[in-house]
């Protein structure tokens, strides 16, 4: 369980996080909506550690997240996929995937090793020797995502996934997430402009506006919510 | 003196021609008064510091670093020598000094030409490298060059209308070398306000445009090669003119006066100073000519034998341009200034406002004592606070 | 015909020992985007401490191992205390301290050994083999020049492909955010990633110096070379950088050898000018154009 309170963060007089609260459960896919410059990107950056907050915790589990170094993330069990996907292009599929199992808790069971990751994208098995920087967008996500796998976590920060892929794309990811969670137990954190896409797969949503949380709700409740679909999600 | 101020301020240049005649007053007064080898001293400040102004110019205002203006100055010394070798009878001073002005902005015109293209390293790099490679040159045309024992230089006599005045003003007559340190400070006040004036100018304002933003300079119709290369020729046409005085106060041009260190050296001061402020440059100038002997002493009574003691001066360059970088990237004048600065804006609003606080004769001061567009300062406003740096 | 295989052999034992220094660059270039001109007086400062040792009554490999050993710790030290605090801060601060580091080495060496010209031990022949009665200009100590350069670059190949710090020193230098956020200590990698550097460096300072002279200065001209040697390969790739480096050694030694010694600084600039202005993300590239 992720539990955040009142998290803040400025870039200098600017306040991108404004004393956020809002718990995401095991096993659970929180959608986190919001129009640009809404504060989503960098309550994870927060969160993994890349931005110091100025108030506020931040608990997964019993780990306290804000005195974490950003090295130590993953084996505390949390993998940040960032925006614009992360994949190193200069290194080769394999090597992106080897880099990220050397991110794993040591000890604990694996449910993950590089051949489980190919099975859950082929199209990663077909290309393992490649480098990354021939992959198409959408092989890239699948690249980043099947890279955090490996690093066993128990919530994935998922930041814009669906950014410049085609829907069909994105379908076939989110479909995959689903299983994911629902097989693993794995949390997601999953920031997306794609609201529509976003709720459709997930548990909870929560809204951002202008750094603050507006509502965090069941993701069907939100969909029938008119309202605050027009006035935040601009669907 | 407050209400003479603001007329003062009012124009550039006025403003530098009392600085600059104040200035040569005082040299005057000084380079009488001191003993030959004081004089010797001065002149080879006047000549560094006329080459570190050059580069000043460069470096601070255009952004464009350059680790080989000591081969600048090495064609300005050679040119110099070629003109007062034996030929009889010699050239009239102006047209040596003019003519080593102008080989070394014609040779700064082709290496500006390809460093207008190049950035950072690469630049330093290919600067570097001239350096290295310019002191062969004299090796392989040995014949008109003079090879690795180089050219002797001889001092001009005075002239006759100088010897005269001096005489006039000061009631001695000045010796060949005492000649040649009046002279170096001429030219080094003169060189100082036609670059004062230069970078307040229209054309200073453009090469800081350059250096600070080059997309919006280039919106804004500035040629960017242009302006590039124009500061380099100005820069290498600076350093070939101390080279000219150089070889005059040394009476001798060889390669080993023009090692990799000179152009390190002159990096040196420039930093010292503050990269863009000319105040610095001098204050740079006279730091290399004088902390030497300071430090050579000390070297001495700590028991290092000479040779040791005379390997102090530069590690003492080395350590402070490693902690200038470090702790005051802005060079001392800099630093002071932005203290300064920062100590008055803390006194209130009802402080006055920053030109009555720079020097005169600094035309490059900050206008804003955090100057967030040099590129030599260190506190890039970096939006995110990287949390615990890397472990 | 005599001179042309002197003249190309000579260039291949300058051209291994310039592909080490410009490879020991490309490594601190790729990692932190520096460009380390203090490299040249850090392997100068490291082949005095061998020339100390084997003075001293050692042998030659026990000053040669302990040069190179001076190498990691000079390079992790200097990335740690003095590279760190400007790293991402501009071209110009870094490209000042390394000069800065420079004249500090420089007379650092000279206040401790003294500035005079000392020989070099060499621990193979520096006279010529000879091939059915006339004598080609590769040496013993030539001959290990080259290998010790491919044995090296050969080591690093294995280290950076194959082992799992290799993995991550190269994910640091390519995405070092994204590689903090995978687990890996970055900060620790571009200190190894100096370190080693610091050590081939040292490596091309041994094999300059074997059979000839050291002084403080002796290595200038050197990160000169590296530096175009570097640039030839794209300043990026460590490959192009020992391509480049051969490349350069060749046409620096017809240079040396056909128009005279004093030229070979003056070539080594104009063949760095003509490769910025004509092809300037380097011979080998294929890719993309580059800023320079």
């Amino acid at each position: 369980m992720l539990e955040v309170r009142d998290l803040s963060a400025s870039y200098g007089a600017v306040k991108a996080l404004d004393g956020v609260s809002f718990d995401a459960a095991d096993g659970q896919i929180t959608a986190v909506l919001g129009a640009n410059g809404a504060g989503k990107t960098t309550l994870l950056r927060t969160l993994s550690g890349l931005v110091r907050p100025t108030a506020g915790s931040a608990r997964l589990g019993s780990t306290d997240l804000l005195r974490t170094p950003v090295e130590e993330m993953t084996r505390t069990g949390l993998a940040h996929v960032p925006e614009g996907r992360g994949v190193i292009t200069e290194l080769t599929v394999e090597e992106n995937l080897r880099l990220g199992a050397l991110g794993a808790p040591s000890g604990g069971e694996r449910r993950f090793d590089v051949d489980r990751v190919t099975e859950l994208f082929p199209v990663l098995g077909q290309r393992r020797h490649q480098v990354a920087d021939t992959l198409s967008g959408g092989e890239r996500q699948m690249l980043v995502i099947g890279r955090a796998l490996l690093a066993e976590p128990r919530i994935l920060l998922l930041d814009e996934p669906s950014l410049g892929l085609a829907p069909r794309v994105v379908a076939q990811i989110f479909a995959l997430l689903r299983d994911l969670v629902s097989s693993t137990g794995l949390s997601v954190l999953l920031v997306e402009q794609n609201a529509r896409s976003a709720l459709g797969i997930a548990d909870v949503g929560i809204v951002l506006n202008l750094g603050r949380l507006v509502v965090q709700q069941a993701a069907d409740t939100l969909v029938d919510d008119d309202q605050l679909r027009h006035a935040y999600l601009g669907f | 003196m407050p209400a003479l101020r603001p007329r003062l301020g009012s124009s550039p240049l006025l403003r530098h021609l009392l600085v600059a005649l104040v200035g040569g007053a005082v040299a005057l007064a000084v380079l009488t008064a001191v003993d030959d080898f004081r004089a010797g001293q001065l002149a080879a400040m006047a000549y560094l510091g006329i080459a570190a102004a050059g580069l000043t110019v460069l470096t601070g205002l255009n952004g464009q670093l350059s680790l080989g203006h000591g081969a600048f100055m090495a064609i300005g010394a050679y040119t110099a020598a070629l003109f007062l070798g034996d030929v009889e009878p010699a050239a009239p001073l102006a047209v040596v000094l003019l003519a080593a002005t102008a080989v070394a902005s014609l040779v700064g015109l082709v290496v500006g030409l390809a460093a207008a293209r190049l950035h950072g390293p690469y630049l330093a790099g290919a600067t570097l490298a001239l350096a290295v490679a310019v002191p062969g040159l004299a090796i392989y045309f040995g014949d008109t060059l003079g090879g690795e024992q180089g050219l002797s230089v001889r001092v001009p006599e005075p002239p006759a209308w100088f010897a005269d005045l001096l005489f006039f003003l000061t009631a001695v007559d000045p010796s060949r070398g005492r000649f040649v340190a009046y002279l170096s400070w001429f030219v080094l006040i003169v060189v100082l306000v036609l670059l004062a004036n230069l970078s307040q100018s229209r054309v200073g304002r453009t090469w800081r445009a350059v250096r600070d933003h080059e997309v919006a300079a280039e919106l804004a119709g500035i040629s960017l090669t242009r302006a590039r290369v124009v500061a380099f020729v100005v820069s290498a046409a600076t350093a070939g003119l101390a080279g000219a005085l150089m070889a005059m106060v040394v009476r001798l041009t060889a390669p080993s006066g023009f090692t990799l260190t000179l152009s390190l050296t002159l990096l040196t001061a420039v930093v010292l100073g503050g990269l863009g402020s000319l105040a610095g440059a001098l204050i740079g100038a006279a730091l290399l000519t004088f902390l030497p002997q300071v430090v050579t002493g000390i070297g001495s009574d700590l028991g290092l034998d000479d040779v040791q003691s005379a390997e102090l001066a530069p590690l003492v360059y080395g350590v402070v341009m490693i902690l200038v970088i470090l702790l005051a990237p802005a060079g001392l004048v800099g630093t002071l200034q932005g203290w300064r600065l920062r100590r008055r804006a803390a006194a209130g609003p009802a402080a006055p406002a920053v030109p009555a606080t720079a020097r005169p004769s600094d035309p490059t001061r900050p206008s804003d004592p955090t100057r967030p567009s040099d590129p030599t300062h260190p506190t890039h406003p970096t939006h995110p606070t990287d949390k615990a740096g890397r472990a | 015909m005599q001179q042309l295989l002197t003249t190309t052999l000579t260039g291949l034992v300058l051209g291994a020992v310039y592909a080490a220094f410009a490879l020991a660059l490309v490594m601190i270039w790729r990692s932190t985007r520096v460009v380390n001109f203090a490299q040249a007086p850090m392997a100068m400062l490291t082949t005095y401490i061998a020339l100390v040792i084997i003075e001293a009554g050692h042998s030659f490999w026990l000053g040669f191992v302990a040069a190179l050993l001076a190498g990691l710790v000079l390079g992790a030290v200097v990335e740690r205390v003095l590279v760190r605090p400007v790293e991402g801060k501009g071209d110009l601060n870094a490209v000042i301290l390394t000069l800065g580091l420079f004249i500090v080495l420089h007379s650092v060496a000279a206040l401790v050994f003294g500035s005079r010209y000392r020989s070099f031990p060499a621990p193979f022949g520096v006279r010529g083999i000879e091939v059915g009665g006339t004598t080609v200009a590769l040496t013993g100590f030539g001959i290990f020049t080259i290998l010790a350069v491919v044995v090296v670059m050969g080591l690093l190949v294995l280290l950076f492909r194959f082992t799992d710090v290799g993995l991550r020193m190269r994910a640091s230098a390519h995405s070092p955010e994204v590689a903090r956020l995978l687990g890996v200590r970055v900060g620790r990698m571009l200190t190894l990633g100096w370190a080693l550097a610091a050590v081939v460096g040292s490596l091309a300072g041994l094999l300059i110096a074997g059979g000839g002279l050291v002084h403080p200065g002796y290595m200038d001209a050197v990160v000169v070379y590296g530096f175009v040697a570097a640039v030839l390969g794209g300043l990026d790739s460590p490959g192009g950088a020992v391509a480049g480096g051969v490349l350069l050694g060749l046409c620096l030694s017809f240079v040396s050898g056909y128009l005279g010694s004093e030229l070979v600084a003056m070539a080594a600039l104009l063949i760095l000018v003509a490769v910025l202005l004509v092809k300037p993300s380097g011979l080998f590239a294929t890719t993309a154009h580059r800023r320079v």
